[in-house]
């Protein structure tokens, strides 16, 4: 991997293109054109961004309720990811899954509603690889909230006794819906359960893009290299509520704001890319609206797109149809 | 004609026969589940399947059901076809999630861009284990929207559902009967016969298992042979009894009942699993549906009552349907 790939610049692109992909999705939800809770990851960019340079075709990655930056680093069309989420005819699956539900087998993306049963899924794909005997790696991702599940240890247990290739990426927002982590967890972090299971962790700040793509290239080195299983999980913020809808008065307002002005991935790139001469104010202005553009045309596009006919209610039941 | 000759297998045997022949067909057949390996299943099913096979291909894995059938999932979307073990149903509780979401509703929630072949085989069945080791609950499964759940009672079913199981690209539930699997196959009263070769029994096709002209009785794994033993008694008291051995609960095939009681106008369901809500319900529903209310001159449920499955063995007799209990229903709607 060359290590421009990797640079801030392109880091920030990415995360760039992921907040206007999610803001364009929010205009959906007013206008009911997407009729479910819609959970968006607006705030915690630099953690799927951060992992994207390392994320190769052949890696499989099983991600969670808010799965859009995660489908977006994986390389998922778009076009058709926002399509699935407005529950149109022309998305992924036919607008059968929706927000929650994108499933992309060429890209080898899928993900779940259901807090933690991310990484039973991603095990099997981790399984896979070793069968195989590839160096792919199963990526599943998780929020802070899933580590508290059965599943959680159960998967880990076994993916370290098998020494399987299977990578978790925490993204620890802080809250479980309302729940503050550090009021139901035995340990303030994740990761440090980790070494219980044997497995290589790193925690670091979810809010700083090079911070998380440096220890992602570690992580996926180490799973890469056939040395078992790792954790990296990223501290990081969820600026909106659990789901839009959600009045989020389990947070003082004064922390919500604060949490913006002062932790917002983004802004705080912005800041070193300037600091360090990479861009200026008025190419950041550009490169904003260029990618304000882009998500722009995508929901023009979406928005002209039918939604499934009723008379294929059934259809894509069992194989064949 | 020489009638081809039993084997004396166990109907363990039969099944586990039936995976190696499509292990043998298939590199991407593999199973996960407890105790499979080593020791070749409480029951005995895959049995030396391990030595043939490698311990890749044949995984013994911890007690957590949880990640292991999430891990059967991920394998089947990763182009394998698993077989995953629960070995009790009763177990089905701390994996559930990963059966009623993620098994069962990949298929369709991907717009079937994504299949999951893949194959939960367990044991169910009343042996006197009581409540949390004694249950069916195939109706429970057959409620959730994108299983096929496939409940064989013949040694020639039991082989050949299962290669069709695991040659299906949809999720399968197949549960196999406790009362059952220790047996001879010989003691089974029909369709004892088990070829050697590799064949396939096409899910979805209920069958006759013996025709009759006074009253349709539809029922499901191992109670189809208290049926034929019920149905053998009662036509010495001039009964004539149809037996219909449904096979799979989904797909349902309710055309092969319809027809019968058109014919006989007198339907019993008999089922091993709980009353209500469950398969006696909906077969009867869907009968009349198909025919109209007026096509049917008596109905009747003989199911297992609404209750934990006692300890007691005086209790468990009360409990769950027998050839006698089945034979006095039919008596008392004649």
């Amino acid at each position: 991997m060359p290590a421009n790939e990797a640079s801030l610049i392109q880091l920030y692109h990415t995360m760039l293109d992921m907040r206007h992909f999610e803001e364009s999705c929010l205009e959906g939800v007013p206008t009911r054109e997407i009729h479910g809770e819609l959970h968006t990851g607006i705030g915690q960019e630099a953690v799927a961004a951060g992992i994207a340079p390392w994320l190769r075709d052949e890696d499989a990655l099983v991600s969670t309720h808010r799965n859009h930056l995660h489908a977006l680093a994986k390389k998922v069309d778009p076009y058709r990811l926002m399509a699935e989420i407005f529950e149109k005819e022309t998305g992924l699956c036919g607008g059968r899954g929706g927000h929650m539900h994108p499933f992309d087998p060429e890209k080898r993306f899928s993900a779940t509603g259901i807090v933690g049963s991310s990484l039973p899924v991603a095990l099997g794909f981790a399984y896979a690889a070793k069968l195989e005997g590839t160096d792919a790696v199963a990526v599943a991702v998780i929020g802070d909230g899933a580590s508290n599940t059965g599943a959680f240890h159960e998967t880990l247990n076994m993916a370290a006794a098998w020494n399987l290739p299977l990578l978790v990426v925490v993204e620890h927002n802080g809250y479980a819906i309302s729940v503050q982590f550090s009021e139901v967890s035995a340990t303030p972090t994740v990761a440090e359960r980790a070494p219980a299971y044997r497995m290589w962790a790193r925690h670091v700040d979810g809010t700083d893009v090079e911070a998380v793509s440096e220890a992602a290239a570690e992580a996926f080195t180490h799973v890469r290299g056939g040395n078992g299983p790792a954790m990296l999980e990223a501290k990081c913020f969820r600026f909106r509520g659990h789901y839009e809808g959600d009045h989020d008065t389990y947070r003082p307002r004064d922390e919500r704001k604060r949490m913006v002005i002062e932790n917002d991935p983004l802004t705080l790139a912005e800041k070193r890319l300037t600091a360090l001469g990479l861009a200026t104010e008025d190419e950041l202005a550009k490169w904003r609206e260029a990618s304000r553009a882009r998500a722009g045309d995508l929901l023009s596009r979406v928005r002209a797109d039918p939604l499934p006919p009723a008379a294929e209610l059934h259809r894509f039941s069992f194989a064949g149809q | 004609m020489n009638t081809p000759s039993v084997r004396n297998l166990r109907f363990s045997q039969v099944i586990g026969e039936a995976i190696s022949l499509e292990m043998e067909a298939d590199e991407k057949v593999l199973l996960l589940g407890e105790d499979i390996g080593r020791s070749g299943g409480v029951f005995g099913v895959t049995r030396q399947l391990q030595a043939r096979f490698g311990e890749n291909r044949v995984r013994d894995t911890p007690i957590s059901e949880m990640a292991f059938t999430g891990m059967g999932v991920g394998l089947a979307m990763a182009g394998y076809r698993p077989v995953v073990e629960i070995m009790f149903v009763d177990f089905i509780g701390v994996c559930l999630e990963q059966v009623m979401n993620a098994m069962s509703k990949i298929p369709y929630m991907s717009g079937g861009n994504t299949r999951v072949p893949m194959v939960l085989r367990t044991a169910g069945g009343c042996i006197g284990s009581a409540a949390q080791h004694s249950q069916c609950l195939w109706g429970l499964f057959a409620h959730l929207p994108g299983l096929t759940v496939v409940c064989p009672s013949s040694p020639h079913d039991y082989k050949g559902l299962m290669a069709a199981s695991i040659q299906s690209d949809d999720p399968v539930i197949f549960i196999e009967n406790k009362r059952q699997l220790n047996k001879l196959i010989s003691s089974h009263p029909l369709d004892a016969y088990v070829p050697e070769e590799r064949y396939v029994v096409p899910l979805g096709k209920a069958k006759v298992v013996r025709e009759g002209s006074d009253l349709t009785l539809v029922t499901i794994s191992a109670s189809v042979g208290d049926a034929l033993v019920a149905a053998a008694t009662l036509e010495s008291e001039g009964i004539s009894v149809e037996v219909i051995d449904l096979r799979t609960l989904v797909p349902l095939d309710i055309g092969t009942v319809a027809t019968s009681v058109a014919k006989t106008g007198r339907l019993l369901v008999v089922d091993e699993d709980f009353l209500s809500y469950g398969m006696s319900g909906e077969v009867i529903t869907r009968t009349i549906e198909e025919l109209g209310a007026g096509a049917l001159r008596q109905v009747k449920r003989h199911a297992m009552p609404d209750i934990p499955l006692p300890a007691s063995i005086s209790l468990e007799k009360a409990a769950v349907p027998s050839a006698e209990s089945i034979a006095g229903v039919i008596r008392s709607m004649a």
